[in-house]
């Protein structure tokens, strides 16, 4: 495949089964350009989730070939796919926290992996913890936050190592209406940094408010549609 | 300073409390104590042979068969005739660095277990025993050797001991297989339970692994995670069954020492036999550590 030095990821004629099922998704093409923002959308069901994880590399297409910061996963050794997963940051719908750890824990999480020192560490998680309003909560399990403090918890995590790509699953679903436009704002400064943003989303909000191009899943397929575009269907493959 | 600093790091993988922990402890516990028992009577079987070795390869027996007379004085006096012959030869030969006659009381000494005390060795129709002393750098044809003694003395006969020896150590070797069979079966065994109850684990904490695989951890950081626990637990598991040992072998190396005759008695334990024992627990603990280490990469392969 020839390599687009300017995209974070690369997607051509990919498709995605689970088993000898149907396609969930079918001839995706996708070039997802450095510092850009997109939200995903789609009908529950349609491959946003499927789409989501093959980009933070922990699924492999059934057929076509992804290219993450240059290089063709299907050609990428195991430790090689680990170096490229910790330049991804991941909010997941269902947080995915490690609920025996405390919050402050689980945020270290990423840097730790990494072999971080342990002071660096507990500089840059306090500092980011207060900033997500859990300084109070740091050494609490996560098992006994709510569930906007776990989502904050989750995003946390997934910025802290100042990831190039950042792709979150509906990451303000369960925060009240002032921390969401909080957590925006911090995925709208990480993109001014230069880190690409895709979020998936089922919030006609957060899509009018922030005037950002949709990656649309519809019939198995991808589409792209500019805040323009009100039709809905009226952008073109990406 | 935040709070944070005085926090311990907790392990992601929760491997502490984990079911297995204990079920893997006693194995390995059972495991080293058979090894530690099993090690010490193939350390005792190799001391046997070495000292076997060093007293047999060092000498040699010649017997004079008595000469049988109606007249017991002139036969017992033919007898060491052919006795003096034979010392006379040896003497002579190559190698030989001393011969030693044994005189009536070492000789009575030989049968006393038998006929007791008492006993008017002149009465009965005796071998005499001659004792020889070979350098340790003797170059000796043994058949050549009886050839010539028979022709010396035609009354001796040579033993240099190796037939019986050689029985003996076939014997020995048989055991020392058998022993070191256990020892490859007990680390099998313990290395498959380690396999086993490590890969249930990685299921156990499959979502875990998940997620750390997600954040970017490469596979050796999870099968550190497991090597580490798996290193305490060989550690202490063999800890504890060195501790059960450690008396058993003492008890068996007491009844050795009370049998009679010499020859199991001379199963002693060196200082470095004893070193060897007493590492066993690390040897556990290194084994652990890698098996566990080993069957997570190996595990995780099949992931993504």
């Amino acid at each position: 495949m020839a390599e687009n030095s300017n995209s974070i990821i690369e997607m051509r004629n990919v498709g995605i089964r689970y088993d000898q099922g149907p396609e969930i998704l079918s001839d995706i093409n996708l070039s997802l350009k450095k510092g850009s923002f997109h939200f995903l959308t789609g009908k529950s069901g349609a491959g946003k989730t499927s789409l989501l994880s093959m980009m933070y590399l922990w699924q492999r297409p059934s057929r076509g070939s992804i290219s993450v910061f240059g290089k063709d996963i299907n050609f990428t050794n195991r430790d090689s796919l680990a170096s490229l997963r910790r330049r991804i940051g991941v909010v997941f719908q269902d947080f995915r926290l490690l609920e025996h750890l405390s919050a402050f824990d689980n945020v270290a999480l990423p840097l730790r992996v990494c072999g971080m020192e342990e002071r660096e560490v507990r500089k840059r998680v306090s500092e980011l913890l207060s900033w997500v309003e859990l300084d109070r909560h740091m050494l609490d399990a996560a098992a006994t936050l709510s569930g906007g403090e776990k989502q904050r918890v989750a995003i946390a995590r997934a910025v802290i190592n100042r990831p190039e790509l950042l792709l979150a699953d509906e990451p303000t679903g369960n925060v009240d209406n002032f921390i969401a436009p909080k957590l925006m704002k911090l995925f709208v400064e990480l993109n001014k940094l230069g880190t690409t943003v895709v979020i998936a989303t089922h919030s006609d909000k957060l899509i009018n408010d922030f005037a950002y191009p949709r990656l649309h899943l519809q019939n198995r397929g991808l589409h792209i549609l500019y805040p323009s575009d009100k039709s809905g269907l009226g952008g073109s493959d990406v | 300073m935040s709070k944070s600093v005085y926090i311990a790091r907790k392990q992601e993988l929760p491997l502490k409390g984990d079911s297995t922990s204990l079920f893997l402890q006693v194995i390995i516990s059972i495991a080293v104590f058979i090894f530690a028992i099993t090690l010490s009577g193939v350390l005792s079987i190799n001391s046997i042979l070495e000292n076997w070795n060093q007293s047999i390869l060092g000498s040699l027996t010649v017997q004079i068969m008595p000469i049988n007379d109606a007249n017991q004085e002139k036969a017992a006096a033919e007898t060491l005739a052919y006795q003096e012959k034979a010392i006379e030869f040896l003497q002579t030969v190559e190698g030989v660095i001393k011969v030693t006659p044994l005189d009536d009381e070492q000789l009575k000494g030989l049968i006393q277990p038998w006929l007791g005390d008492g006993v008017n060795i002149e009465n009965l129709p005796m071998p005499r025993i001659i004792d020889v002393k070979l350098a340790s750098d003797a170059e000796i044809d043994f058949a050549k050797l009886a050839q010539d003694l028979a022709v010396a003395s035609p009354q001796a006969s040579l033993d240099n001991h190796k037939l019986w020896l050689s029985k003996l150590i076939r014997f020995a070797d048989g055991l020392k297989l058998i022993a070191l069979t256990i020892l490859l079966l007990v680390t099998a065994i313990s290395a498959g339970a380690i396999f086993y109850t490590t890969q249930m684990s990685l299921g156990l904490h499959r979502y875990i692994i998940e997620i750390l695989h997600i954040m970017g951890a490469k596979d050796a950081y999870v099968a550190q995670q497991y090597a580490k626990r798996m290193a305490v637990l060989g550690l202490i598991g063999g800890l504890f069954g060195l501790l059960f040992a450690i008396p058993i072998i003492f008890f068996i190396g007491s009844l050795a020492t009370q049998i009679e005759g010499g020859i199991i008695s001379e199963a002693n334990l060196s200082i470095g036999d004893w070193i060897m024992i007493l590492i066993l627990p690390l040897f556990a603990m290194t084994i652990s550590m890698f098996t566990a280490y080993y069957t997570v990469k190996r595990t995780l392969q099949k992931m993504l």
